[in-house]
């Protein structure tokens, strides 16, 4: 069997009193990601019906 | 036969996403994709939706794909509107990915388009995505060491401290624009930001604040974080009584929102606060709770946690059968896991408490002289590799010097 080293001998002792250390879930609670968001509808409303069919070619902007 | 329409298909993708059922809806934006459209705006809009919703899937390869095809289409068509917020939603994926500096790169390319076009919900919003991607990088780099908050490396440290700046940022527009949400999210954020930094007090402030303003919305999740994150900053600061108090709250809000899962961690969380309180029998019983609800969602890992826990609060209370018993369920469990340096934790207790009851013990043990006790015993010495590595995402807590000489 191999040795332990004198590291692992102390933590073992620690073991045996283990109350010096304790061990500390360190578990926050971070907020959600805020995604942004796109939606047919808004070119829809933007665009109106008839438009719908325009061409790629087209060059319009919708700023 | 009316073949649907791309558009028809996209609007009940989105209509099924808004429901929150986005596992069918990115089927019919897949549909709609299928379909086609000559209206690039249209195309670019089912991308976005597309990627957030494999975002909100956790499929961050798909979101990935989806979020760079409508970053290329909104640069292609010239709408700068819509490569800014490509560009922000590609950043929060890649920051999930773990690629953090492209993630800077394009959050950063969403908040310059924002102040371009002077849209300062826009520019908030990407001020707050960037301080999560500081806030994740500096965490990634410090999870990778074994530090305990407020002991941390230079880059680490620098990279917190741009997220505290973003979110800083960040909250004297929102608070501007009278945004409360975007307030209570920016001091979440920025508190656990100061806790990492280890600044207890600052971390204090800000989830007081987080928690305010989650009241003010009636949002129970939202509560229940803030007393999760006052509990642990509480703990920081060495008031254990306050901090099992914010505990005991976020375990009945728990228990009201019936999340099993946060019930386990806010039970294991007053566990070792009434260990740090030297209340054993206390910690016992939390414990024992976290033990039910770990057997009982299948969570080996945190079964083995709450073994391992017992197993000490029993020595603690000298009551060596117990312990030796839930010492025993740990050997058990680390090697069902398959973790291994559990497993020689599990193994050096053991021959611990064999040796306590006067048992045969291991030769390996004669290893352990006299000097090494006494040295360890009085500067309380912190377990490195092995136990680190054996309980995942926990860190050890050193006591105030006071509570280690009062100890025995």
């Amino acid at each position: 069997s191999q040795p332990l080293s004198g590291r692992q001998a102390a933590e073992l002792q620690s073991k045996v009193v283990p109350s010096k250390q304790i061990l500390h879930s360190d578990n926050m609670e971070m907020e959600p990601e805020t995604m942004e968001t796109k939606s047919v509808t808004d070119y829809f409303s933007k665009l109106h019906m008839g438009s719908l069919v325009y061409s790629c070619t087209s060059k319009r902007k919708n700023k | 036969r009316m073949e649907a329409s791309c558009l028809e298909l996209a609007l009940e993708g989105e209509r099924l996403c808004k429901a929150g059922d986005c596992r069918a809806g990115v089927s019919f934006f897949e549909a709609a994709v299928q379909v086609g459209t000559e209206d690039l705006k249209t195309l670019s809009a089912i991308y976005s939706q597309l990627g957030n919703a494999y975002f909100y899937l956790h499929e961050y390869a798909k979101a990935l794909e989806y979020h760079h095809h409508d970053l290329t289409l909104a640069r292609t068509i010239g709408d700068l509107l819509g490569e800014a917020k490509a560009s922000g939603n590609l950043g929060n994926t890649l920051k999930v990915l773990g690629n953090f500096e492209e993630a800077i790169v394009c959050c950063q390319r969403h908040l310059d388009i924002s102040r371009e076009l002077n849209d300062k919900v826009g520019e908030a919003r990407a001020l707050y995505n960037l301080g999560n991607v500081y806030h994740s990088k500096g965490k990634n780099v410090a999870s990778a060491g074994t530090h305990d908050p407020g002991e941390l490396p230079d880059d680490v440290k620098n990279a917190l401290q741009k997220a505290a700046n973003y979110y800083e940022e960040n909250l004297t527009i929102v608070t501007k624009l009278g945004d409360r949400a975007a307030q209570g999210r920016a001091f979440g954020n920025l508190g656990n930001t100061h806790y990492l930094l280890g600044n207890f007090r600052s971390a204090v402030l800000a989830h007081e604040q987080r928690l305010l303003i989650a009241k003010e919305f009636g949002d129970r999740s939202a509560e229940r974080r803030a007393y999760s994150n006052l509990g642990n900053a509480y703990i920081f600061l060495g008031e254990f009584e306050t901090a099992s108090e914010y505990y005991k709250r976020t375990l009945q809000l728990a228990r009201q929102l019936k999340d099993r899962a946060v019930e386990a961690q806010a039970c294991y969380s007053l566990g070792n606060t009434y260990t740090l309180l030297q209340d054993y029998e206390k910690a016992i019983d939390y414990h024992l709770k976290h033990l039910v609800i770990a057997q009982e969602l299948n969570d080996k890992i945190g079964e083995g946690r709450a073994c391992w826990s017992l197993g000490n609060a029993y020595t603690a209370l000298g009551n060596h059968d117990q312990a030796m018993h839930f010492a025993e369920r740990h050997l058990e469990i680390s090697r069902e896991v398959g973790d291994r340096s559990g497993e020689l934790t599990a193994r050096l207790n053991l021959s611990d408490l064999q040796m306590v009851l006067g048992l045969s013990y291991s030769t390996n043990n004669s290893m352990m002289s006299e000097s090494q006790v006494v040295d360890n015993s009085l500067n309380g010495t912190r377990p490195r590799v092995g136990r680190r590595h054996s309980m995942e995402n926990m860190e050890l807590m050193k006591l105030t010097p006071e509570k280690v000489q009062n100890w025995n």
